[in-house]
């Protein structure tokens, strides 16, 4: 089984559940650097920062390869587009500039 | 220990960083074969570059990704109480653009396993294009936010 055949959705799924974790707090576990400690999705903080970037991570990485997995057996007769693997990802970058705007705004 | 990773980060990051240009100057404007550094900075095999490529922006991430919680504890805080927050955002959009980045890089080898494949050729051009503005604009947004208190600490 040819898996190269699905990494252009594996970068397009990964950018989008990404993005769509750490906007809608769908992180599979957060970290509390202060303490070391992990807890399940989105925590609170305990007494520190709480960071969500590994949680986010996770989540995309296993919602591409969920897609991939799914997607891989119809990928024998029918070719994905290569546009996939470069233009969402590119989109997603671009749309993070304007998620992260108020940084810039304030 | 964390000083050397952040040092080791940084010169992973400097290697990739001339790595990728390398690879993304050669692929959208090849050399036509004349004299001068411009040429000869063109002129190599693009190809060449992939795995090379691939092992330092891993190995970038990873470090970082290690760097990350004393960042989180010491460095973010200072810069949150200082209110910079435009520093803040630069390196949130980093983190953001790399995270992405990380997971073209299956199809960016893929796109390099045959370089005289027409077929792949935009997409080729593409993602080394995209991946090379990533590692630029965390390169140059890392040595900012590294030097924050020198810059802004007044």
């Amino acid at each position: 089984m040819n898996v190269t055949r699905v990494f252009g959705l594996f970068a397009a799924v990964f950018a989008i559940a990404y993005t769509i974790a750490f906007e809608w707090h769908w992180e599979l576990f957060s970290y509390h650097p202060r303490t070391g400690e992990f807890g399940w999705g989105q925590q609170v903080s305990r007494g520190g920062p709480v960071m969500h970037w590994y949680g986010a991570l996770a989540t995309g990485a296993l919602a591409a390869l969920a897609a991939c997995a799914v997607a891989l057996p119809f990928t024998r007769s029918r070719k994905l587009p290569l546009w996939l693997g470069w233009a969402v990802p590119l989109a997603c970058i671009i749309l993070w500039g304007w998620l992260l705007r108020g940084f810039f705004q304030r | 220990m964390t000083t050397f990773l952040l040092i080791l980060h940084g010169l992973c990051a400097v290697a990739l960083l001339g790595g990728l240009t390398h690879q993304a100057l050669a692929v959208l404007w090849p050399s036509r074969g004349g004299a001068g550094f411009t040429s000869a900075y063109r002129a190599v095999s693009a190809a060449r570059f992939t795995n090379a490529n691939i092992a330092f922006f891993v190995t970038t991430f990873v470090l970082g990704a290690v760097l990350y919680p004393p960042y989180r504890i010491a460095v973010r805080t200072w810069i949150e109480r200082a209110r910079l927050w435009h520093i803040s955002g630069l390196f949130e959009y980093k983190e953001q653009a790399l995270a992405i980045g990380l997971a073209m890089l299956p199809f960016f080898w893929l796109v390099w396993q045959d370089p005289k494949d027409e077929s792949m050729a935009v997409a080729r051009k593409c993602a080394t294009a995209i991946l090379c503005l990533i590692v630029w604009y965390a390169f140059i947004a890392g040595h900012i936010v590294n030097n924050v208190r020198g810059l802004f600490g007044q």
